[in-house]
């Protein structure tokens, strides 16, 4: 058989035939064919086809590839490099225009890059889990974010499609002591030993499978691990949490910090029946499920309410007066069931099902829509100085079009010059995105780093950025100016901004209705804030000093108490298992009459003093009296509750916990804010935790979690006094307190981050506006240069010449106005429908702003048409 | 010094193809390469260095005409310039300059 006619494998042949230039492809295939047929005889077929292929792979280099000059001609390359020379030039010439062109692009730029970082941030929560898709939490109903000890172990047995569950509790901070050295650590979780196969955890010592199995096992994350065994292995050892020692059975690499839980260290659970067999009626694990793969969610979860009925249906008919569970179905709302919700959805659509990620997807919203805005604004800078200027710019267009530009050619070249002015406006942002973070991640309450800033993603979006900026900015003046008619051009018969000066003006009504909005934004935030801080509480929360971590007195409260009540400046102590402004949960009560209603009340335990260190305002009966140990089964209820219960006369009434535990109401107290002004008022019971502390010792039902102290007139003396007391008595517990005022301050801390977004945003927004306005009104009068000479000849005064020009700039910020009031109102008041306690736009609210933002406007123009204005008008007529 | 901006691979090739005078295009070029020194290299080696050769003016190329045993694919074939020649004589010369100074004392190498 002859040599030829074996042939090579056709895919190398195509492969080279592709991506070889077109006048080497001879010469390269005639070797390789060559060397591919005396490989035939010496070396065999098969073995000539693969080195055939090889050697096509291997010619696979830069010169050979087709480039540039095969596909481009070289023309075109020059027509770049004097596009890119004249744009440079004309950039030059007008460093006015380009300063202001470019100085307002890159504030918006950085404005822009560092919200896309914390959106991108944002939305990459959780994502480095492996199989972050299939893992999901599972909600008590549909909310419910507590759920049974035994859910997670029940459902796995039930359903196949549950790979692997796992139960966490937290975030808890526990007291970490080492041969003395004590400190507080935050986010500490409980968790199953299956934590590492449902989440994605690097084990760096220890063995994943073994290390949460044991009781009294704690597992650290490397940084905490260094902090306690610097330059030691940290696993085997021991170390006290909360006085319990504990072995350390891992110690893992430290989680993103991108993840809706973040944890320091986690504790193994006990062998515990209520942990390893659970029970289905206290609510008090969070579960996760790994589903297996292609499991259909919706499936799954139409099982759900089956599942609970036949697992949970008697439990919860013990809890009613229902006798079986279609009554019970019949009388409640909606089916009871569990949902499951992804995951990686925790951190920003269910933001109370997080562990404390601060998440809102309403913020990555507002953001976004702030950026957008901004950029607008930005970009219609540069539209309108383009345009403006295009009088400037048709003589040269002209004389391209006559030396045979195409329009294609000219709209390249304005496209270029666009680009030129948005690449360098994104390495000043770049600049002033760094000199920016701090702040911003204030606003954000986010920790950015300059390193993220660099990140490759960050750069990849900056540059997407900067393209499309450069293409939305520059395609409408590109189009505009190379669509000039050349001999008109060429003769001057352009006039500037003839035809597009109602767009122009459009434009700038609009800048000016997004500055209008922002600062309506800021002037509502900041008015419900001062709203919500002028409303009166119902109780005195300043110079209530809080201190936490009661339960760590046990025994010593009442020592405790002595010592600080004898303090001069100390006036009142109590002590209470919640606090005003922190979580209070709520319990199930009846009513004691015919027919019993039940009710959930929000529910306190107190002591006697309570209404006086708070300065509660007793309405009818009594407050708990120390000295009566009865009152333990008395109540006092809130005026809400009164209101609910619509007795006429409530003192000696009755409400009902259990069967057999009658509670007694002995006082009314009028209504207070005991948590955020963005909740109503519920109803509430008080009752009375006796002085020692104890709820029920011999349930070791401790009471006494937080101790409110009264001070008077130097506070920071007493806390020091108080601070020396309590380290005599808990020496392993840091001292731990907050004043009251704060910490209702605090409860706010969201609302005053959105206070400052806006702030700076408006204040930005404006900057920007006004840079484009400064340079338009110096364009506009540089036009009208001759007119108003003109008109100052004819005899016009200074004043006059003055408000004429500013009519025309009033007119826009009053358009503006007339767009922006209307969304504004609309916009605020949907935020303010959060709080149940609002104040009502008012109109001043609207009308201010526009106001300002008139004043800012007329500022920016005023200067330069009054000067115009008493210029000689000899000097402009003269010039010809 | 005047400086020859020629690699070690660069300087072999251009050697080679002095060789084999009329006769120097890519395969050819390679399996020279092979039998003289027994060094195994790809071809396209080969092409970038002739092509690198000829941009720095040390080689000319012409095409030859079609053969039967390349499928009647023509061959480009390279010649030695006048610069490539004294390249070659300069490093030759400059080489052997050196070398003829080394010491003539027992290096304790034999």
């Amino acid at each position: 058989m002859d040599l030829m006619e074996h042939k090579p494998p056709r895919w190398a042949l195509r492969l080279l035939r592709f991506y070889c230039k077109p006048r080497m492809l001879e010469i390269i295939e005639g070797d390789v064919y060559e060397l591919f047929y005396k490989r035939i005889e010496k070396e065999g077929l098969s073995k000539a086809r693969r080195r055939f292929g090889w050697d096509v792979m291997r010619f696979f280099r830069l010169r050979y590839i087709k480039g540039l000059e095969d596909i481009n001609s070289l023309n075109n390359i020059a027509m770049f490099k004097n596009y890119f020379k004249v744009s440079l030039r004309s950039l030059l010439r007008h460093k006015f225009y380009s300063f202001i062109n470019i100085s307002g692009l890159s504030l918006g730029l950085a404005a822009c890059l560092l919200i896309t970082m914390y959106i991108g941030n944002e939305l990459s929560y959780d994502n480095f889990h492996q199989d972050a898709d299939r893992i999901y939490r599972m909600a008590n109903n549909q909310s419910g974010n507590w759920t049974p000890a035994r859910l997670g172990i029940q459902a796995k047995m039930d359903f196949p499609a549950i790979e692997e569950i796992v139960r966490l509790q937290g975030p808890y901070t526990q007291t970490f002591n080492l041969d003395g050295k004590v400190f507080r650590e935050e986010r500490g979780f409980n968790a199953d030993s299956t934590f590492h196969k449902v989440f994605t955890v690097e084990f760096l010592e220890g063995n994943p499978d073994k290390a949460l199995t044991e009781p009294n096992s704690v597992v650290l994350t490397a940084s905490l691990a260094r902090k306690y065994f610097p330059n030691q292995s940290a696993y085997g050892q021991l170390i006290d949490l909360d006085g319990e020692t504990k072995k350390i059975t891992g110690v893992i690499a430290d989680p993103p910090k991108n993840t809706h839980f973040y944890y320091n260290y986690i504790n193994s659970y006990p062998h515990d029946p209520g942990v390893t067999v659970g029970n289905w009626t206290g609510n008090n694990f969070f579960t996760y499920a790994k589903l297996a793969k292609g499991t259909d969610v919706v499936a799954l979860e139409a099982e759900f309410p089956d599942f609970k009925r036949r697992h949970a249906g008697s439990e919860m008919l013990k809890w009613t007066e229902f006798d079986n569970y279609d009554d019970l179905l019949a009388n409640i709302k909606g089916v009871p069931t569990y949902t499951l919700k992804p995951m990686q959805a925790l951190h920003l659509h269910y933001p109370w099902f997080a562990l404390g990620s601060n998440g809102d997807i309403n913020n990555v919203y507002t953001f976004m829509a702030v950026a957008v805005f901004i950029l607008i604004i930005a970009c219609i800078n540069f539209m309108n100085l383009s345009t403006a200027r295009s009088a400037a710019r048709s003589k040269e267009v002209g004389m391209r079009k006559v030396l045979g530009s195409l329009r294609g050619n000219l709209v390249n070249q304005f496209l270029v010059e666009s680009m030129i002015v948005s690449l360098v406006a994104m390495i000043l942002a770049l600049g002033l995105a760094a000199a920016f973070l701090t702040g911003f991640n204030e606003l954000a309450n986010r920790n950015f780093e300059f390193s993220d800033l660099l990140a490759p993603t960050t750069l990849l979006y900056l540059l997407g950025l900067v393209l499309v900026v450069g293409l939305l900015a520059g395609c409408y003046p590109a189009f505009y100016l190379s669509g000039f008619k050349p001999i008109k051009a060429l003769k001057g018969e352009i006039k500037s901004g003839s035809g597009n000066a109602f767009l122009r003006k459009g434009l700038v009504a609009f800048q000016f209705a997004i500055s209008i909005l922002l600062i309506i934004s800021t002037v509502v935030v900041y008015a419900q804030l001062q709203f919500m801080s002028n409303q009166k509480l119902g109780f005195q929360p300043e110079q209530v000093m809080l201190v936490k971590n009661g339960s760590r007195l046990a025994g010593n409260l009442d020592r405790f108490r002595g010592q600080v009540e004898a303090l001069p400046t100390v006036k009142h102590f109590a002590h209470s298992d919640r606090y005003f402004s922190g979580f209070i949960g709520n319990y199930g009560y009846q009513t004691v009459e015919e027919n019993p209603r039940s009710v959930d009340l929000m529910n306190m335990f107190v002591s006697g003093d309570f209404q006086e260190t708070l300065d509660l305002e007793l309405l009818q009966g009594r407050f708990f009296n120390p000295e009566l140990v009865t009152d333990s089964t008395n109540v006092v209820i809130n005026e809400s509750t009164a209101k609910w219960l619509g007795w006429d006369e409530v003192l000696g009434r009755k409400l009902s916990r259990e069967e057999g535990r009658d509670f007694t109401i002995i006082g009314v107290v009028s209504d207070f804010h005991y948590t955020s002004l963005k909740k109503d008022i519920q109803p509430m019971v008080m009752r009375n935790v006796i002085e020692s502390g104890w709820i029920d010792e011999a349930y070791e039902w401790w009471g006494a979690n937080y101790l409110s102290i009264k001070v008077t007139g130097d506070f920071k003396q007493t806390v020091a006094a108080v601070k020396e007391t309590w380290n005599q008595m808990v020496p392993d517990e840091p001292f731990d307190y907050t004043f009251m005022d704060d910490s209702f301050a605090a409860l706010y801390d969201e609302e005053h981050r959105f206070g400052k977004l806006f702030t700076a945003s408006s204040g930005l927004a404006i900057v920007i506006a006004c840079l484009g306005l400064f340079a338009l009104a110096a364009f506009t009068l540089e036009r009208r240069f001759k007119e108003i000479a003109i008109r100052k000849v004819l005899g016009a005064t200074v004043t006059g010449l003055s408000l004429l020009i500013l009519r025309d700039f009033t007119r826009l910020v009053a358009i503006g106005a007339v767009i922006a009031m209307p969304v504004g109102y609309y916009l605020m008041n949907e935020w303010l429908s959060n709080f149940a306690y609002q104040l009502s736009v008012n109109v001043l609210y609207l009308v201010v702003p526009a106001i300002v933002v008139a004043i800012i406007a007329w500022l920016t123009v005023g200067v330069q048409s009054v000067k115009t204005a008493l210029g000689n008008p000899v000097k402009a007529l003269r010039s010809e | 010094m005047q400086r020859i901006n020629l690699g070690e691979f660069e300087e072999l090739v251009l050697l080679i193809v002095a060789i084999l005078h009329n006769n120097a295009y890519g395969v050819a070029v390679m399996e020279e390469i092979e039998s003289q020194t027994g060094r195994k290299i790809n071809i396209s080696a080969v092409h970038s260095a002739l092509d690198r050769l000829e941009r720095k003016g040390f080689l000319k190329s012409f095409i030859g005409g079609a053969t039967r045993e390349r499928g009647g694919r023509r061959k480009r074939f390279f010649q030695i310039t006048t610069a490539g020649k004294g390249a070659l004589d300069f490093i030759k010369e400059q080489r052997n300059r050196l070398h003829d100074q080394i010491p003539g004392i027992d290096l304790g190498l034999s």
